[in-house]
């Protein structure tokens, strides 16, 4: 619809209207890039939580597209993270072998397994074991905020 | 325990495994809220390598998106490793229950 002519007289023309929507689909990748990436550096995910859902829901992708996508951000962004946090030697680097070393078996063994075992089940399982930790976590903030009251107060 | 049980899941259920890792880190091992965010963002270089070479055999990845996706993600990394002790622990215990408390809801729908 809005179309302008190009000036050569050859009567294409060009799409601003396509133009401007891919303008703004890039400021927003962009703005979700920073956004989950400061995230992920502050509380620790990778930050598929939030790419992927959005990848799907927004620019319209498919749900294995997404989450391959959003792997191929999550390296380099928890690279970028981990390189600053160990700079100021905030990584505990002998956790990092465990997790990491058990981590990536479990993964293999996970996707093999996934094929043979119920997903439903498993999901709201997991759904579970995680509002559990949800709340403990949430507690945790409300202690830590109680503790530093008295300071605040002063 | 930890790395099994976020390794384990991230695979089943196409997670990453910092949702699990970080109140592991915090609730079981110990650890502060820093240095679980930073610990765990470690860790997920090494899982999140290898769950990318899986996928990118199969030719799903859309390199370019994630490429502009990651101008961004690159600036806000930056920004939150430098500034992370900055911010009120309770802040961060606070942000992850909620993170938890959505990834929770995703899960069971």
């Amino acid at each position: 619809m809005a179309c302008r002519h190009n000036g050569n007289g050859d009567g294409h023309c060009i799409d601003t209207d396509v133009v401007l929507v891919e303008i703004a689909d890039i400021i927003g990748l962009i703005v979700l890039g920073f956004i989950t990436g400061s995230l992920s550096a502050t509380l620790g995910i990778g930050g598929g939580i939030i790419f992927v859902p959005v990848l799907v829901f927004v620019f319209g992708f498919g749900q294995l597209e997404a989450q391959g996508t959003s792997l191929a951000i999550i390296l380099p962004t928890a690279f970028v993270a981990a390189f600053i946090h160990n700079r100021a030697g905030r990584v505990v680097w002998k956790v990092v072998l465990v997790t990491a070393g058990v981590g990536v078996l479990a993964a293999v063994a996970g996707a093999n397994l996934a094929i043979r075992m119920d997903e439903v089940i498993l999901r709201k399982a997991f759904a579970i074991v995680l509002a559990l930790l949800a709340i403990r976590m949430a507690r945790r903030a409300v202690a830590l905020r109680n503790a530093s009251a008295p300071l605040d107060g002063s | 325990m930890v790395g099994a049980a976020a390794g384990f899941l991230s695979g089943l259920l196409g997670i990453g495994g910092g949702v699990i890792v970080v109140p592991g880190l915090v609730l079981r091992v110990g650890l502060s809220q820093y240095s679980a965010a930073a610990t765990s963002v470690a860790t997920i270089v090494a899982t999140s390598a290898a769950g990318l070479y899986a996928f990118s055999g199969n030719g799903v990845v859309n390199w370019s998106t994630a490429g502009v996706v990651f101008v961004g993600a690159a600036v806000g990394a930056y920004l939150g490793a430098r500034l992370i002790d900055r911010v009120p622990e309770q802040w961060l215990a606070g942000t992850m229950a909620t993170v938890m408390a959505i990834a929770s809801i995703r899960m069971w729908f």
